[in-house]
């Protein structure tokens, strides 16, 4: 990139190459260090022959063998993630300015969900939902006689969030898998990754490349969401629960939504986890959690539900939890909170000061918090590292506790004995929880991995039964 | 001598004539309040104690470690505790429910008085001594813990002329009464004052609007509008509320003021702009002016480091009137300073969060 130019922020075969059609761009400033990205400037007729475009994409990828496709994506995916790749390093540079996340963070963030992105992990996760590839490319017989077809969307709109790098990656590979090409829109917060994606895809296969397309439009362009809803098949949306509301009530009836509202998550630590000899890598494992994208995803803890009686007290916890922030803040740096945020934690520590808790925060401004208090209820984190340590006498109490956020509830990581694992995981999951993991793997579900319960695969696609 | 006396003589005196150097009888009496608070406040002494501040230990008022706001949910910060207070002013609450309202204990009203009446007859009425004072609000009767209608009541009772009131019953906004005040003052030329919060001068607009309903007020009168829009379908575009509020009313810009106040404080800042205009100025630009008896200073959001001029930042207070609980405020208001003064830009709340992650805001909106 050349000093000062404006990265290319769309990825558009269907019209970028027709030559009748003459594309305006504008220039937009994105993230906290204003990285000029250069968007076109869309109308509903330019869109409407994207998608076109893409329909026709996905007649093209019917023909395509599923296993080849993810061959493919595994090949594309590492020009991405793997050190050295130019892609890969040009993410590294631009990333940080753009998304807020240090480069520490981002280093790590493409690493590991460059882990699922491999064509092995995404053979397995489509295996594990639909027993065999082959039912995405030809009928296949059913116990009970006849057969039948898996068929993906033949277009899927995507709408991003922009927290997580990468999320809307793994959105894109999905909608792919199954043999459905994609209009993805991006997120303020992370307008660059989906499109680099798109890049690496086409040096591999520009067919493969052409069933996607990605750009960013300003919110509120309802005129551009209507054609886009109205044409496809499929919806995927993530964000909060009034982004999803939103989008969810213009998708027409005919469509399926498959959408990724707000979600908590929190860990829970038993006694019997808590050994003088086990501490030390529990407690870097909370941390990690705790520091993993800032605390941003829906997968990051806002609390860690600790039971008295361990060899460490849940005093103690709080101020090895502290360090272990300390430590992490030097090597895996936090992005810098907007103001707003930035008061709040201010706030919230003086406010939890005065009702007695204990805190401990770094000396100067909001980089780390730990707030070491019991509660009657589940208090949602200002997030960016900002971690509440609720002290608990029986483990039943935070099932107490939670059962009220349930319906919001996602990600649980357990640290227990491995006997009291089985009914633990059983309670939580009976108050909502609909992932249980240890401390440090929060941040990273595997491939395979029911997102908010659903099936990832399984749900995007029809069958056809054949019953002659 | 009661402990704390000495810097209450000196205050009100200060905040009614001002002294012969107003910045060194400032850092004067801010040391001094912030000696007797440390001494007499149990929670901020504690506070101050876990900063490594302790009485004695400061030369410089604007190292006295300020409280944010949040803190007045959790404790009561009065010297001498609760059960010296007068009144219990309670903050209005809004996205945390009503069990986490702040509460601010007032030892003694004459200070919150005195300040009230000072800053209101500055900046709001300078060249009059009295006038007809419509608040478009709830009287003491119907709001006794909030502090906003205490002050009006303050300033009916010294300013107002008979006729005064409060035009908000167990209903609401009393349209229908507020219609025959302003006729009356149009047709009689008997000026008027009218004092409420942006949202209930929204509703009003809205409702004489609704009707082709509008004003030419009589020179003199004047409107003074505070705290935003809360409990509004939608928030107002700043230019859009003053060109409303002038058209319906036929009110000049300079006489629409803008009132900034806090439960947490005793004292109030207002625009200057009307100040300016009855010294015979035309200010260009309109801005918050803190009294002589109070510091704002704006600090960085994240660091709590001073800011220069024109630098966003979030707002700190240091308020001589607030003897009797904490002189030293952290807000969340982000505002700018400029020469002469402040501007406010909005609450800094943190409901930008992003992510999927669920955002307080949202989160406390969902539990109601």
């Amino acid at each position: 990139m050349a000093d000062g130019a404006a990265l290319e922020g769309y990825w558009l075969p269907g019209i970028s190459e027709a030559p009748a059609e003459r594309l305006e761009h504008e220039e937009r400033a994105f993230g906290p260090g204003r990285v000029p990205i250069r968007v076109p400037v869309l109308t509903p007729r330019l869109l409407r022959s994207q998608l076109s475009a893409l329909r026709d994409g996905t007649d093209r990828l019917r023909a395509w063998r599923s296993a080849r496709i993810v061959e493919v994506i595994g090949a594309a995916s590492r020009r991405l993630v793997e050190p050295g790749s130019p892609l890969r390093e040009h993410l590294v540079e631009v990333m940080p300015e753009l998304t807020g996340y240090s480069r520490p963070m981002i280093e790590i963030g493409l690493e590991r969900m460059g882990d699922g992105w491999t064509a092995g992990a995404l053979r397995r996760a489509l295996e594990g939902e639909l027993g065999s590839t082959e039912v995405l490319d030809e009928f296949r017989p059913r116990p009970g006689g006849g057969s039948c077809r898996a068929f993906g969307p033949a277009l899927t709109f995507h709408v991003f969030s922009g927290n997580i790098p990468g999320v809307a990656v793994s959105s894109l590979i999905r909608a792919l898998c199954v043999k459905s090409a994609s209009f993805g829109k991006t997120a303020a917060g992370e307008p660059y990754l989906a499109v680099c994606f798109c890049r690496a895809l086409a040096e591999e296969d520009a067919e493969l490349a052409g069933c996607l397309a990605v750009s960013h439009w300003p919110g509120g362009s309802t005129d551009l969401e209507a054609v886009a809803l109205e044409e496809a098949e499929a919806v995927v949306v993530y964000g909060s629960d009034e982004t999803v509301a939103d989008i969810g009530a213009r998708v027409p009836p005919s469509t399926r939504l498959h959408a990724y509202p707000n979600r908590v998550g929190v860990a829970v630590v038993s006694r019997r986890a808590l050994t003088s000899k086990a501490a030390p890598t529990l407690v870097r494992a909370l941390a990690s959690d705790v520091v993993m994208f800032d605390q941003q995803g829906c997968v990051s803890p806002h609390a860690i539900y600790v039971q008295r009686g361990g060899a460490v007290a849940p005093l103690e916890l709080a101020e090895r939890l502290a360090d272990a922030l300390v430590d992490l803040a030097e090597r895996i740096p936090r992005g810098p909170p907007s103001a707003g945020e930035s008061s709040l934690i201010h706030q919230l520590r003086a406010q939890a000061e005065m009702r007695g808790a204990t805190v401990f925060a770094s000396q100067r401004g909001t980089d780390w918090t730990v707030i070491l208090e019991e509660r009657s209820g589940f208090e949602p984190s200002p997030l960016n590292r900002v971690i509440q340590v609720h002290p608990i006498d029986d483990l039943s109490e935070a099932l107490t506790l939670l059962r009220p956020v349930g319906r919001h509830l996602q990600t649980v990581a357990l640290a227990a004995d491995p006997s009291e694992v089985g009914d633990l995981a059983g309670e939580l999951g009976a108050v909502g929880a609909t992932r249980i993991v240890a401390p440090g793997e929060a941040p990273w579900p595997r491939s395979d991995w029911h997102h908010d319960g659903r099936f990832q695969y399984l749900d995007l696609v029809r069958f056809v039964d054949l019953e002659a | 001598m009661r402990e704390g006396e000495e810097p209450r003589a000196e205050i009100l005196r200060f905040i009614r004539r001002g002294a012969a150097d107003d910045e060194i009888a400032f850092r004067h009496l801010a040391l001094s309040v912030f000696e007797f608070q440390f001494a007499e406040n149990e929670p901020y002494r504690r506070f101050c104690e876990r900063r490594g501040v302790s009485a004695g230990s400061l030369s410089d008022p604007f190292e006295i470690p300020a409280v944010p706001t949040a803190a007045f949910k959790e404790a009561a910060l009065i010297c001498g505790g609760p059960e010296n207070a007068e009144i219990a002013f309670r903050t209005s609450g809004t996205t945390q429910g009503p069990e986490r309202r702040g509460t601010h204990y007032v030892r003694d009203p004459k200070l919150y008085e005195a300040a009230a009446i000072s800053s209101f007859r500055r900046f709001v009425v300078p060249e009059v001594s009295r006038i007809r004072v419509v608040i478009l609000g709830p009287g003491p009767q119907l709001a006794p813990d909030s502090s906003l209608t205490w002050m009006l009541e303050r300033i009916r009772r010294e300013f107002g002329t008979a006729g005064s009131g409060f035009y908000v019953d167990e209903d609401g906004l009393m349209t229908e009464a507020l219609l025959g005040v302003l006729a009356a003052s149009e047709q009689e030329g008997q000026a008027i004052a009218l004092l409420g919060t942006a949202a209930a001068f929204a509703h009003l607009i809205e409702f004489l609007g609704g009707r082709g309903q509008h004003f030419r007020l009589p020179p003199g009168s004047r409107a003074m509008e505070t705290g935003g829009f809360k409990g509004l379908r939608r928030e107002i575009p700043r230019d859009e509320f003053y060109a409303a509020l002038t058209r319906t009313f036929g009110l000049s810009e300079f006489y629409c003021v803008a009132e900034y106040g806090m439960t947490e404080l005793c004292s109030q800042f207002y625009d200057n702009v009307l100040r300016e205009r009855s010294l015979g100025r035309s200010p260009e630009l309109r801005f918050k002016v803190a009294p002589r008896w109070v510091r704002t200073r704006v600090v960085d959001a994240e660091t709590l480091e001073p800011l220069p001029y024109g630098a966003v930042g979030v707002l700190r207070h240091y308020d001589l009137a607030n003897l009797y609980s904490v002189m030293a405020i952290q807000t969340d208001d982000l505002g700018v300073a400029v020469d002469g003064g402040f501007e406010i830009l909005g609450r800094a709340t943190g409901s930008e969060l992003r992510g999927c992650s669920i955002a307080m805001d949202q989160w406390l909106t969902a539990q109601r």
